[in-house]
């Protein structure tokens, strides 16, 4: 059993590994949802809410910018939904009753029509609004629903006019008011209309009008807002601000500028990245075999210089373990949740703006997902090892003598990753001479090291 | 110098009516930015501007909950979070912390800091990019958001007490299948997705896209049906505090009903219909253009804070040696600082041991020494002096070109994509493979060093066999 504070620790810090992973498989799962669906033939789920709240499109309309719908306008929306809804399952219910022939289905159209009549009536009652031309818009697109069209009933519709919105066609189910031809009947039966499907009917969908326009209008003044930062370094603005913070350091009183916080995070994260790099170093040097004495001195003076650097380092973490703990603490009202991401190395970028990233093909999206995974996932890993090696390791070194299946778990989570075991046996010396431990390196010799003796 | 008196000449020049202009479109490209009249009475260090400059700070130095779905903590609360908040940033002015909490003066103190945030970089920009409607599948291109967004956790079972080893040894096991799934879940996705934009070929506006994107087209099929559409890009620059907003994770998160901004910041993803999203991206707008504007006019502002700065009492030096005491914000600085010095030390001991040993065995050995080979000692001790100077410089300084950051609208094209700033996937996949390398050779690194440590205690152990599983 693992002490009780080296359980808590354990535990905490896996168990939190667990959630991140659980809650990315959450969000996974609900995008493959979405989009499984959206594969599939589209339904028509829910009520089409014909165009109108979405601004101003029209010329008939006074140039006011962002044209608020009015209460009025949502109300008389909320009406026609309504009706349309109601269209529906009349007419659901009138076609599962009746036959699909003409006759029939031009009754039931006409049928279902006298709802929806009397829906856009009230519609164009209660009069205008303001800048919007609400009203007219969804009767106009429900008169477009029912255009007929052979075999191409969405292409007509969107060739009726840019105020075509797509999922007028995945409503083309929906039978509108206003039947103008005999066509109409059949085409608009529900169950005859072939369900919308994005594998052959999706090159057909075209984002409504007020949207792309905003979209666009978006993607232009980042671009702008982008443009506009390289030009902060020689500007006089950009003098004027150095000039400013000299100025509030000087006012302070204060001797040097303090070590906020983060700096003093980035400035460990960088000195962590020396340690690797120097261990790294060390590992070369050691390695490598000296052929005559001027590779033999090289070595030594970059050890000894090695060595000199990494004092000089772990002065400076000292330092700045000072600068921190001499910050008086209190108690803290609110959490905050302040970790510093570890530089990205962006710095020539100060901000970012919206890009793309351009794949070519399936393979290599999903390539690059998968890297993207395995990044964290290896990140995570090596955090994990760095805490279970503090954790652990003097744990199994304090013991006297070690236990055996401590040793044994404790090498397949630090050396393994977990996945593999190794055995022990006891020797027994019946069986073989025991062998006698040798007075060189034990590093060279000791079993443990795969690949070495 | 004539250029400065020439452009000091223009601001003044410019006339009384810009400096108002140049605060109202401040104010509209800041979140809950107050009018030009507080601005006004700050300078004068009028009592009723403080509480509203208040909240700005604790708007613009705090998470990011999803547009005030929680409730704001009181003025008291959000005044002492902003002072421990600008403290960790380093503010050094003491005025501030010494300000009274509830909110009845400190104005002009407050003005000077919400400057000093504008100084030390772009933060309108950066809090509109906080708050992007993003509209594409956006993926990120590193991994800084995911590794730092986790933001407080609600304490899951906590391990009362000892647990076996065997425990941990689960808990491993289970995280192993838990990326399995992760893994396999995300390549189905990745093969929808490039379906869908396949089957939208063609639909855009947009030229550069080309086809739509998950959400999109999801409001077409559903307009009135709530998708969540995130915001948001965390944005990252080193040595400028992140305010930790909501990370995008967005390629993971079309779509989470009910999570809304709830889980602590993690994600800001807001339930809206295809209306809804409009009025979004219009205020949006209307806040990057006034972001455009306060670039194109902010000389004015700093002239003008130039003379606040003036208004101020000098601070009496005797208040600097009273350090007030303040909450200290958490983070994780301590701990890692612990991690780095154990791991420094460790390392310091090897070097230590193996630089003795070398110089043992030069000091026996017979060549080199002597004053005739005294020129060529000293030009390999410049050579090693030389090579550890680049070592250092590999640290300390950036990393030379920016490497890519953020997230980024996937878009499928074979060809180059007019104009405009854009990535290739099969960059994206060569840095991410580099990355991979490194991480796994600092793995093995690791596990190299817990081998050697294991094996000097299992030496210690005389009359064992120990079995290595089979190697890789």
């Amino acid at each position: 059993m693992l002490p009780s504070g080296c359980s808590r620790r354990l535990v905490a810090e896996l168990q939190g590994a667990l959630d991140d992973c659980a809650e990315r498989q959450l969000q996974l799962e609900q995008s493959l949802r979405v989009s499984r669906r959206l594969l599939r033939a589209w339904e028509p789920a829910g009520i089409l809410a014909p165009e109108p709240p979405l601004g101003p499109e029209t010329k008939e309309e006074d140039p006011s910018p962002a044209c608020t719908p009015s209460p009025q306008d949502l109300k008389e929306l909320e009406l026609l939904t309504q009706a349309l809804e109601k269209a529906v399952r009349v007419r659901k219910v009138i076609s599962k009753a009746g036959e699909r022939d003409k006759a029939p289905s031009l009754k039931s159209g006409s049928f279902a029509t006298s709802p929806g009549m009397t829906a856009s009536a009230p519609t164009r009652a209660p009069g205008q609004a303001g800048s919007c031309t609400s009203e007219a818009k969804p009767t106009r697109g429900i008169h477009q629903t029912t255009v007929p069209a052979k075999g191409h009933p969405e292409r007509r519709l969107l060739s009726a006019g840019n105020r075509a919105r797509v999922g007028v066609e995945a409503r083309a189910t929906r039978p509108g008011p206003g039947l103008r031809d005999q066509h109409v009947g059949p085409s608009a039966a529900p169950q005859a209309l072939e369900a919308f499907t994005l594998k052959e009917k999706g090159r057909l969908l075209q984002l409504p009008a007020a949207f792309r326009k905003a979209a666009s209008q978006n993607s232009r003044l980042w671009a702008q807002l982008r443009s506009a930062q390289p030009r902060d370094s020689t500007d006089a603005a950009a003098a004027a601000k150095t000039q400013f913070l000299q100025k509030m350091q000087t006012a302070s009183g204060r001797p040097g500028p303090v070590l906020s916080a983060v700096e003093v995070e980035a400035e460990v994260g960088r000195l962590q990245e020396a340690c690797s790099l120097l261990s790294l170093r060390m590992k070369e040097e050691l390695s490598a075999a000296p052929t005559d004495w001027t590779q033999e001195y090289h070595c030594l003076l970059t050890l000894e210089g090695l060595q000199a650097v990494t004092g000089q380092c772990l002065h400076r973490l000292q330092e700045l373990h000072a600068a921190l703990a001499e910050q008086p603490v209190g108690p803290c009202p609110m959490e905050r949740p302040s970790r510093t991401p570890p530089p990205c190395g962006g710095a020539a970028d100060p901000f970012w703006s919206p890009q793309l990233l351009l794949y070519s093909s399936t393979q290599e999206l999903q390539t690059l997902a998968a890297l993207r995974l395995r990044v964290a996932m290896l990140d995570q890993q090596v955090h994990l090892e760095k805490v279970l090696m503090a954790e652990l390791l003097p744990l199994v070194s304090s013991q006297e003598p070690p236990s055996l299946a401590l040793c044994r778990a404790v090498h397949s989570l630090l050396c393994e990753g977990g996945e593999r075991f190794l055995t022990i046996l006891h020797d027994d010396p019946a069986d073989s001479p025991p062998p006698s431990p040798r007075p060189q390196d034990p590093v060279r010799e000791s079993p443990l090291l795969p690949g070495r003796s | 110098m004539g250029r400065r008196r020439r452009l000091a000449g223009a601001v003044a020049e410019a006339g009384a009516g810009a400096l108002p202009k140049v605060i109202t479109a401040l104010s509209q490209s800041l979140p809950a930015g107050p009018s030009p009249e507080i601005f006004r009475r700050a300078k004068f260090d009028r009592p009723e501007a403080a509480p509203a400059l208040w909240q700005l700070l604790f708007r613009l130095l705090s998470p990011q909950s999803a547009d005030g779905t929680s409730a704001s903590p009181a003025l008291e609360a959000q005044a002492c979070w902003v002072k421990a908040a600008l403290r960790s940033q380093g503010y050094p002015r003491l005025v501030l912390a010494q300000l009274p909490e509830d909110g009845s003066r400190g104005s002009r103190e407050l003005l000077l800091a919400l400057s000093w945030l504008l100084a030390r970089g772009p933060l309108p920009e950066r809090l509109l990019a906080q708050a992007h409607v993003q509209l594409g599948d956006e993926m990120p291109v590193c991994e800084c958001e995911a590794l730092a967004s986790p933001g407080p956790r609600a304490p899951h079972v906590e391990a009362e007490g000892p647990v076996d080893i065997r425990c941990v040894q689960w808990l491993m096991g289970r995280l192993r299948f838990r990326w399995r799934c992760l893994i396999t879940s995300q390549q189905e996705q990745c093969a929808l997705l490039s379906k869908i934009h396949l089957y939208t070929r063609g639909c855009h506006s947009d030229q550069r896209l080309g086809h739509l994107s998950v959400a999109e087209t999801e409001m077409l099929r559903d307009p009135e049906g709530g998708q969540q559409v995130r915001a948001g890009a965390r944005v990252l620059a080193p040595g400028w505090a992140c305010t930790p907003g909501p990370g995008p994770r967005s390629f993971w998160n079309d779509v989470r009903p009910g999570r809304g901004g709830a889980d602590g910041g993690r994600s800001c993803a807001q339930l809206c219909s295809a209306f809804q999203l409009l009025r979004r991206l219009e205020r949006e707008n209307v806040g990057l253009e006034a972001a455009l504007e306060w670039r194109r006019g902010e000389l004015v502002f700093w002239r003008w804070m130039d003379t606040v700065l003036g208004a101020c009492p000098p601070e009496a030096p005797a208040a600097a040696t009273q350090p007030t005491v303040l909450p200290r914000i958490a983070g994780r600085g301590l701990g890692q600082l612990e991690l780095a010095a154990r791991e420094l030390r460790a390392l310091q001991e090897e070097l230590c041991e193996a630089s003795e040993r070398r110089r043992a065995a030069w000091a026996v050995g017979g060549q080199g020494r002597g004053p005739q080979w005294r020129s060529a000692r000293q030009a390999l001790q410049k050579a090693v002096e030389q090579e550890l100077a680049a070592l250092r410089r590999a640290w300390e300084q950036d990393r030379g070109p920016a490497r890519p950051h953020g997230p980024h609208r996937l878009v499928r094209r074979e060809d180059e994509a007019p104009g405009g700033q854009y990535l290739r996937a099969a960059e994206v996949i060569q840095a991410l493979r580099n990355q991979e390398a490194c991480l796994e050779a600092a793995l093995h690194r690791l596990q190299g060093q817990c081998r050697q440590e294991l094996a000097r205690l299992a030496g210690a152990l005389p009359g064992l066999i120990w079995i290595l599983p089979p190697g890789r």
